[in-house]
């Protein structure tokens, strides 16, 4: 279960027509959550039209902790908000077994409901089903 | 203020009509406009020539006066040198004050024996030399201000060094008053070159002219605005020598706002506060103002870091109703950042009732997590009654924690505990959190298979509850990703991970509650090594040994030990 030394956290985006892609790489952590955050809302507030769909790579990511788990509830607030669908693509162990723990992947990776306006509500365009 | 370099005999005089210089009838034509004042004197010290520049500089001066009833002694003495052969004009340049300006005298021979005084204004470099050196010292001083006092964060310390410091090198004494606490101001007043003293006291800062504007951050009023007569006697140290010649109010700028006010005294028998040093009056109060804000601000940050560390200390556990409880937390070496792990349990009611058990872990650092780990323990003890329900249980909290301001959460595991005979039964959920891990007598470890959404960001959850039964000997764990997630090992950056968790549990068969909280602690140090860490959390139970349902430790409420 060795992981590899801290790497330096990187953000790196593109706009592929309708799909917004940003690369993470490195520690997604108390450290540098926000910087991912302002990064998708710098980029979804940039162009003429939001982007439908907003995929993560995570294929360098290396560690994230509950603060970056914290990020992603954000940034998928905040998709919802532009009705875009969240992806999260290429996901490390690390990554994959925190969502499976937590219980929101399915939350998080919800087709959008559609375009909203605002964005200052709760921002949630999906409801889980109440089932236990 | 007379110098005069190198004495050497007087030069043959040259006598008028000399072919190898101009003649004097020249001379005359010429120097009576220059833009120095010039005179021309005899051997005798009797004035020959008075130019128009010199009569403005010497109002009344005329031909035939003598030159010592004219212009200040060390000028009428150079001449006098030059005169009676003890200094030679090429040696006698002299300098001194003529008025309120600064001259430099050159003499040189005019034919007869007379001798022409150039006199040069030297003023305005005198005084420029003059504010460089003072401003140098200023400048020392400011930065020996600064760096003693940012070496304190100590409130009363570094307002008795500012006021030491302002006594020694602005004024004789200076006082310095703080902002009101309550209706009281702490003041702290300094002599020059005599002690401290502190105290806090009811005054009226509205009879000090300046004060209460100064208290409230306004720019100061001149010194020459403020009558020394009008400050009351409680600003004046004792021991302050006679009555109170000139003062200086100037605010203590804070970072928003003021951190006082400081009065700059000194006595009739000195020189009154000039501009330049009210100005540097205020640069110093600039950086005492921002020493002392830090130090307060330091103080208290200090004060409430302390309050919260105390209510999110963890309980000390018990036994309670025949289980045995062991709880253990290592907070993060981060001392500033107060973590966000906790655990709480709530004893039932009584042996029959079930015991809450409460682990989580709060996503983020510091203050904020903080605050939320506080309101999620409150809120869960205000909802001990729904606990049959611990899914309602987590609804509820989730919608208690949902804001659109931030995502932050908490992942928690819910364990509602009861003994039956020599067996515990559990009901067990986690929200978003490990779930708890059980040692079962013949010793493998089970994960109990409880699954649920963490809660405080999403607007639904789900969860899903377990039951299970501890024989003797069992044990359940609850713990925090800190243990999990402890990095070290032989190279340093390893996780501790389940699987060595898992491992170490396996040994634990048998054993009580407590020392399986020591051993997992103990191994997770180990691991860790002197590296950092995160908050790390446990807690474990067990059926108490030889305990049975009748034996208590612990009644209802005493689940915390203060």
């Amino acid at each position: 279960m060795t992981i590899t030394p801290p790497t330096e956290f990187t953000v790196v985006s593109r706009r592929e027509r309708a799909t917004l892609v940003v690369r993470v790489g490195g520690e997604l952590d108390y450290d540098t959550s926000d910087e991912l955050v302002d990064e998708v809302v710098r980029q979804l507030t940039a162009g003429q039209t939001p982007p439908a769909e907003v995929r993560l790579d995570f294929g360098a990511l290396t560690w994230i902790d509950s603060s970056g788990l914290s990020a992603l509830l954000m940034i998928h607030r905040r998709t919802s908000a532009f009705g875009a669908t969240l992806r999260l693509d290429d996901r490390p162990e690390i990554l994959e077994r925190l969502l499976r723990v937590t219980n929101v992947l399915d939350h998080l990776t919800a087709p959008a409901a559609g375009p909203r306006h605002g964005g200052t509500e709760r921002g949630e365009g999906v409801t889980e089903s109440g089932a236990t | 203020m007379v110098r005069c370099a190198r004495c050497v005999p007087s030069l043959v005089s040259l006598s008028r009509g000399s072919p190898a210089r101009p003649s004097a009838e020249q001379a005359v034509t010429t120097w009576p406009e220059a833009p120095y004042p010039v005179l021309v004197v005899d051997r005798h010290g009797g004035l020959v020539r008075v130019n128009e520049a010199a009569r403005l500089l010497l109002p009344g001066a005329a031909r035939g006066d003598r030159l010592h009833e004219r212009v200040p002694s060390w000028l009428s003495q150079a001449h006098r040198r030059i005169g009676d052969g003890s200094c030679g004009p090429s040696a006698g340049t002299s300098a001194g004050r003529i008025n309120d300006r600064f001259f430099e005298a050159h003499p040189t021979p005019a034919g007869e024996g007379d001798i022409v005084w150039w006199l040069v204004d030297d003023t305005d470099r005198r005084l420029a030399e003059t504010a460089l050196s003072d401003s140098r010292t200023r400048t020392d001083v400011l930065s020996e201000s600064s760096s003693a006092l940012l070496s304190t964060l100590n409130v009363p310390r570094c307002m008795e060094m500012a006021a030491s410091m302002a006594a020694e090198h602005l004024a004789e004494a200076a006082v310095l008053v703080a902002p009101a606490q309550g209706r009281r101001h702490p003041v702290t007043s300094a002599l020059k070159g005599g002690p401290v003293d502190r105290t806090t006291r009811k005054v009226n800062v509205a009879e000090v002219p300046g004060l209460s504007e100064a208290l409230q951050g306004f720019p100061p009023v001149p010194a020459r605005w403020i009558n020394p007569a009008d400050i009351p006697g409680w600003v004046v140290p004792e021991g302050f020598a006679g009555p109170v010649g000139s003062v200086i109010v100037t605010p203590l700028p804070g970072h928003g706002v003021p951190a006082g006010a400081l009065i700059l005294l000194r006595s009739s028998t000195e020189q009154a506060f000039t501009e330049g040093e009210e100005v540097f009056a205020r640069l110093f109060a600039a950086r005492a103002g921002a020493a002392l804000s830090a130090a307060r601000l330091y103080t208290e940050q200090a004060s409430i870091t302390a309050t919260l560390m105390h209510e999110l200390l963890p309980p000390t556990l018990r036994s309670v109703h025949g289980v045995e409880y062991a709880g253990g937390y290592r907070a993060s070496r981060d001392h500033e950042r107060v973590g966000g792990d906790f655990y709480d349990v709530h004893p039932g009611t009584g042996p029959a009732e079930e015991t809450l058990v409460v682990l989580g872990d709060v996503a983020g650092k510091g203050l904020d997590a903080a605050v939320l780990t506080g309101k999620i323990r409150n809120t869960l003890h205000a909802l001990l009654p729904l606990a049959e329900d611990h899914v309602r249980v987590l609804e509820l909290l989730n919608g208690a924690l949902l804001t659109s301001h931030h995502t932050r959460f908490a992942t928690l595991v819910l364990a509602s505990v009861r003994r039956r005979a020599h067996r515990v039964h559990l009901r067990l959920t986690s929200a978003g959190h490990m779930p708890p891990l059980i040692v079962r007598a013949d010793g493998t470890v089970e994960e109990a298979a409880t699954r649920g959404t963490l809660v405080g960001a999403l607007p639904q959850v789900t969860a899903h509850t377990v039951r299970t039964v501890l024989a003797p000997g069992e044990t359940c764990l609850l713990y925090t990703d800190g243990i999990t997630e402890a990095r070290g090992g032989p190279l340093g950056d390893e996780l501790f991970g389940e699987r060595r968790l898992r491992r170490a549990l396996a040994e634990c068969v048998g054993m009580p509650a407590e020392a399986v909280v020591e051993r997992v602690q103990m191994l997770a140090a180990q691991w860790i090594g002197a590296g950092r860490h995160d908050d790390m959390a446990l807690v474990a139970f067990n059926a108490r040994r030889n305990g049975s349902l009748t034996v208590v430790n612990g009644d209802g409420d005493r689940g915390r030990d203060e």
